[in-house]
C-alpha cells in the first residue's frame, strides 16, 4: 500500500509537469518598432494628475539608502544603474515603472518589446528590453546591463566597477538591481509580475490611463517611488516633476 | 509509545518547525527577485498570490502549523482511523499546492517541498501502522 501511494504521487507530479508544458502559451511576437513607439508614448505621456492620483499605490517600497562615492555617468551627471536580464520576470515587471519614471527626466529611444522566459515563474510577462536603448537627459545618466536574453544566453556584461557595485550593495546577487548614484538602491520588483501576466503591451499601457486600475496602482505607484529616488539624486530637479506634493511626500519615506 | 507513533510525532514537530519558518519568512516580507536558480525559486512561490489563503492575508504556511500541530496531538494516541483521515486531508492539500507550484507558477519552493514530504511521510506511517481490519469468519 505505501509503495502504491508513493508511486501514485510520483505519477501525479509527472502529470503536473506535462500539464505545465502543454498549457504554457508560446511567447507572442515582439511588436513592430512603430507600434512599440505608440505604446511607449502611452506610458510616457501620462499627465501629472495621474501620478498624483496614484501616489505610492500598491507598490512595495524596496528602496534603501546607502552611502558611497556618488556614482557619476559618462556625461558627469548622477547615474542610475540598472542590472537585469531579459529572462527574469521580476525585471520584466520593473522595467515598466523604470521607463515611466526615467522618462520624466529624459527621453528613451531604441526600446524594444520582449517577454520574460517561457519556462520561469510568471512566464512570458510582457515587457521591454534595454539592450539597445539609448537614454538622454539633462539631469541624469542611465546605464543598463541586460546580462542574458530570454533564453538565458549571455548578452551584456557589467564592467568591473559595476560588478563591484553589485557585490557591495546586492550581496544576494538578485536581479533586478537598481542603483541611484550610490545613494539609494533596490533589488527585486516593487510589485508582483502577476499584475500584468497574460496581458498584451497595449492592454497594460491602456490600464495605466486609469488611476483606479490594479495595474496603474502597482506600476505608477512604483514609478512614483523611483521618481522620488531620482529627485533625491538630482537635488529635486526638475521642479516640474520633483516639487509635486506626491513626490515630496515619497521622498520623505526614502529618508 | 510505539516506534511508528514516536516517528510520526517527531515528523509532525519537524513540520511545525518548517511551517513556522515559512510563516516568519512571509511576515518578514521576502523580496521577490530572480536568483538564477532555474525551476527552484522559493521567493517566487512565497511572494505569489497563492502564498496566502484565498481572500485573506494569512499565509498558507500558517495552515501548515495547524495541520502539523493537530497531527502531533493525534500521534500522542495510538494510530487509528482519525490518523488516516487527517493524513488523507494533508495529502489532498499537498497535491493541490504542488499543482499550483508546478502548473500555475512553474517553479518549486524547496522549503515548501520539505513540508510536503513530511506530510507524505506521516501518511505512509499512518498506512503502515493502521489497525488491521477484522478478519472475515468463514
Amino acid at each position: 500500500m505505501p509503495v502504491a501511494v508513493v508511486a501514485g504521487i510520483a505519477v501525479l507530479i509527472a502529470a503536473f509537469w506535462v500539464i505545465h508544458w502543454y498549457t504554457t502559451p508560446l511567447p507572442p511576437k515582439p511588436l513592430s518598432q512603430d507600434t512599440t513607439t505608440v505604446v511607449v508614448s502611452m506610458m510616457t505621456g501620462l499627465p501629472a494628475s495621474e501620478f498624483d492620483a496614484v501616489g505610492q499605490g500598491t507598490a512595495n517600497n524596496l528602496i534603501k539608502p546607502v552611502s558611497g562615492t556618488k556614482l557619476l555617468g559618462s556625461t558627469g551627471k548622477p547615474e542610475v544603474f540598472y542590472l537585469g536580464a531579459e529572462y527574469c520576470p521580476f525585471c520584466a515587471a520593473e522595467r515598466w515603472p523604470l521607463i515611466i519614471a526615467l522618462s520624466r527626466f529624459g527621453t528613451f529611444t531604441g526600446l524594444q518589446t520582449t517577454t520574460s522566459s517561457s519556462t520561469d515563474v510568471y512566464p512570458n510577462t510582457m515587457t521591454f528590453t534595454f539592450r539597445k536603448a539609448q537614454y538622454t537627459s539633462q539631469y541624469i545618466d542611465f546605464r543598463a546591463v541586460e546580462t542574458t536574453d530570454r533564453d538565458q544566453n549571455p548578452l551584456q556584461t557589467p564592467s568591473t566597477s559595476e560588478q563591484k557595485l553589485v557585490s557591495q550593495y546586492n550581496t544576494a546577487g538578485s536581479i533586478p538591481f537598481v542603483d541611484f548614484a550610490n545613494q539609494y538602491v533596490f533589488t527585486g520588483a516593487t510589485y508582483s509580475p502577476d499584475t500584468i501576466t497574460g496581458m498584451s503591451w497595449q492592454a497594460v499601457a491602456g490600464t495605466l490611463q486609469q488611476p483606479d486600475s490594479t495595474q496603474a496602482k502597482a506600476i505608477i505607484g512604483s514609478a512614483n517611488l523611483i521618481t522620488a529616488a531620482v529627485c533625491k539624486i538630482t537635488g529635486d530637479q526638475p521642479a516640474t516633476v520633483c516639487a509635486s506634493a506626491t513626490i515630496q511626500n515619497l521622498e520623505k519615506t526614502l529618508k | 509509545m510505539s516506534r511508528p507513533q514516536l516517528s510520526a510525532l517527531l515528523v509532525s514537530l519537524a513540520g511545525v518547525a518548517v511551517s513556522i519558518y515559512l510563516t516568519l519568512l512571509h511576515y518578514a516580507g521576502v523580496v521577490p527577485g530572480c536568483p538564477l536558480t532555474g525551476p527552484i525559486n522559493c521567493e517566487a512561490v512565497l511572494s505569489s498570490s497563492y502564498a496566502v489563503i484565498g481572500g485573506t492575508a494569512v499565509p498558507t504556511s500558517a495552515a501548515g502549523i495547524i495541520w502539523f500541530g493537530v497531527s502531533a496531538l493525534l500521534w500522542i494516541r495510538p494510530p487509528g482511523r482519525a490518523h488516516l483521515v487527517w493524513s488523507g486531508i494533508g495529502l489532498a492539500t499537498v497535491l493541490y499546492l504542488v499543482f499550483i507550484e508546478i502548473v500555475r507558477l512553474g517553479v518549486i519552493c524547496l522549503w515548501c517541498t520539505a513540508a510536503h514530504v513530511l506530510v507524505v511521510v506521516i501518511l505512509l506511517i499512518a498506512l503502515a501502522s493502521r489497525p488491521a481490519t477484522n478478519p472475515v469468519r468463514e
